[in-house]
């Protein structure tokens, strides 16, 4: 379903990514995991078309390297800040993409629709006619969850979708990525810094490290591996081979 | 040495403001490519059309209306040297629509416009919503640059047909009230002297004018930097770019019109 191969991204003097090559099968959920700033949501990008890698090709859903308008209606992101659009509410927001085209929904199909998103991220429906600047930090996260599975798409990205949730409504995050997964036979790149999410939503999770997948191996594996790296990284020491400044 | 440093930044400035130049026209061919490609956005169309159009009127109207009361005074005050104040209606009103009105008109909503469209386009690229539109199967050019260069091209003609009929009334409240004209005669001098080309220029005058405080607004915007910063920056070249292209282009539109 998704097929990176050799991707490489540099800004100016900065090598990023360096030559990673991975697959995720159709209906598998991988979870990529990372320190601050070694590329991950570069990564998403460079899957997306949003950014374009300098070398490498990125095959999602059957298309080489494609845009991100053709992706649309494959490809549902949830990114790292919301990225909610300020001028509409919450449910024009959700049902953005779906309210055009050829098949658009109605405006009071668009607004049950996007009630029924809201409900699966545990928003109530009162939230729909708000704007995002009247949400708080993790609302907005969830309404741009409910964005991102609007149309059901076969491919989720996901850009930490726990950051700055309660510990109760990420579980709920993690169960409902879970069953669009299983349920629904998505597949989904999930980022994160949440072992929550690593443990409930991984059938394999990615190490990104120095520009590459250092360590892949199931979620299980990844909390018993002796790989002094990923111990470091997964139980969150200052003593290790990751250094502290970065 | 300081010879060869001031030789040097001055090569550099050059080519930064020419590679700015190419950029810039680049984008104009790209939004006027995206402007006739099926589907226009109509509601952000409409949403731009009152943002630039109708609530610029009270800014545009009072300019109008100080300038046009400000050019009478002085065109008393020169015509009284050869007496020739029978003039002053005319003088004024065709000051007014060719020149005053879309000048100043257009640096108006270049302060007011040209840096909300750059502020607002560049937050929503450093907030990633560039991104989200494009993974949401719609392209930021067609949806954002192109209903507001549509809007202020289509509504600056109609803010400087407005100016200049407030303008003409300023003139006329000072002059009848300052200089001691008569009212019904200053207005029918007004308009006896008045040719269409005069009022029909200035809106075509406008209508350029509108399409360049977009155009930079959008171009900023769009080639925002990260960061608040790099909003702040954006916004005040968009400003400071409308404000030259609306001075160079009146110039060239006047020297089109009216020479020979
Ligand atoms: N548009 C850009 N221009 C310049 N540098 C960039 C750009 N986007 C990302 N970077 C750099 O690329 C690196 C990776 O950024 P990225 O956002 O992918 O990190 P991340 O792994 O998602 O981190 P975090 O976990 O903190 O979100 C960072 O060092 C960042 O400074
Ligand atoms: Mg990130």
């Amino acid at each position: 379903m998704i097929r990176a191969r050799d991707i490489h991204k540099s800004f100016g003097a900065k090598k990023v990514l360096r030559g990673i090559s991975f697959e995720v099968e159709k209906g598998e959920s991988l979870v990529v995991i990372g320190g601050s700033g070694t590329g991950k949501s570069v990564l998403l990008k460079c899957l997306l078309g949003l950014e374009r890698a300098n070398a490498g090709t990125v095959e999602v859903a059957g298309l080489t390297d494609p845009k991100p308008q053709i992706l649309a209606a494959q490809v549902g992101m949830l990114f790292q800040g919301g990225a909610l659009f300020d001028s509409l509410p919450v449910w024009q927001n959700i049902a953005f993409r779906l309210m055009r085209g050829r098949a658009r929904l109605s405006h009071s199909d668009a607004q049950a629709l996007a009630i029924e998103k809201l409900a699966r991220v545990g928003l109530g429906p009162e939230t729909a006619h708000l704007f995002p600047a009247e949400l708080s930090g993790g609302m907005q996260k969830r309404v741009g969850l409910a964005r991102a599975i609007a149309g059901d798409p076969p491919v989720l990205f996901f850009d930490e979708p726990t950051a700055g949730l309660d510990p109760i409504m990420a579980a709920v995050i993690n169960a409902l990525i879970r069953e669009v997964v299983s349920d629904l036979g998505a597949t989904a790149v999930t980022i994160t810094h949440d072992m929550r999410t690593v443990h409930d939503v991984a059938d394999r999770v990615a190490m990104l490290h120095e520009g590459n997948f250092y360590w892949q191996g199931s979620a299980r594996e990844a909390f018993e591996t002796d790989d002094p790296v990923m111990r470091q990284f997964t139980q969150g020491l200052t003593e290790g081979p990751i250094p502290t400044l970065r | 040495m300081t010879v060869f440093a001031t030789l040097g930044a001055t090569g550099r400035a050059t080519a930064g403001i020419l590679g700015t130049m190419g950029r810039v026209i680049a984008f104009t061919g790209q939004a006027l490519m995206w402007t006739f490609r099926p589907p226009l956005h109509w509601r952000e169309l409409l949403v731009q059309l009152v943002q630039i159009g109708w609530l610029s009127l009270p800014v545009v109207g009072l300019t109008a209306l100080f300038t046009g009361g400000a050019l009478a005074l002085q065109i008393y005050a020169g015509s009284a040297r050869f007496s020739a104040e029978f003039a002053v209606p005319s003088i004024t009103a065709i000051g007014m629509v060719r020149e005053l009105g879309p000048v100043l008109g257009g640096l108006m909503v270049a302060a007011r416009v040209a840096s909300s469209i750059a502020a607002e386009i560049g937050t929503m690229k450093v907030s990633e919503q560039i991104d989200a539109l494009r993974t949401l199967a719609v392209e930021p050019m067609q949806y954002l640059t192109v209903p507001r260069l549509l809007a202020a091209t289509l509504a600056m003609p109609v803010l400087v047909a407005v100016g200049d009929a407030i303008g003409i009334l300023g003139g006329y409240a000072v002059g009848v009230s300052r200089l001691g004209f008569d009212g019904p005669t200053y207005l029918r001098n007004t308009l006896d002297f008045l040719e269409f080309w005069d009022v029909g220029s200035g809106m075509v005058k406008g209508a350029v004018f509108g399409f360049l405080v977009a155009l930079s607004g959008c171009y900023f915007g769009m080639h925002s930097g990260r960061g608040a910063q790099g909003v702040g920056e954006a916004t005040k070249s968009a400003v400071v770019l409308a404000s030259i292209l609306i001075l160079t282009a009146n110039y060239l539109l006047t020297e089109a019109f009216f020479s020979a």
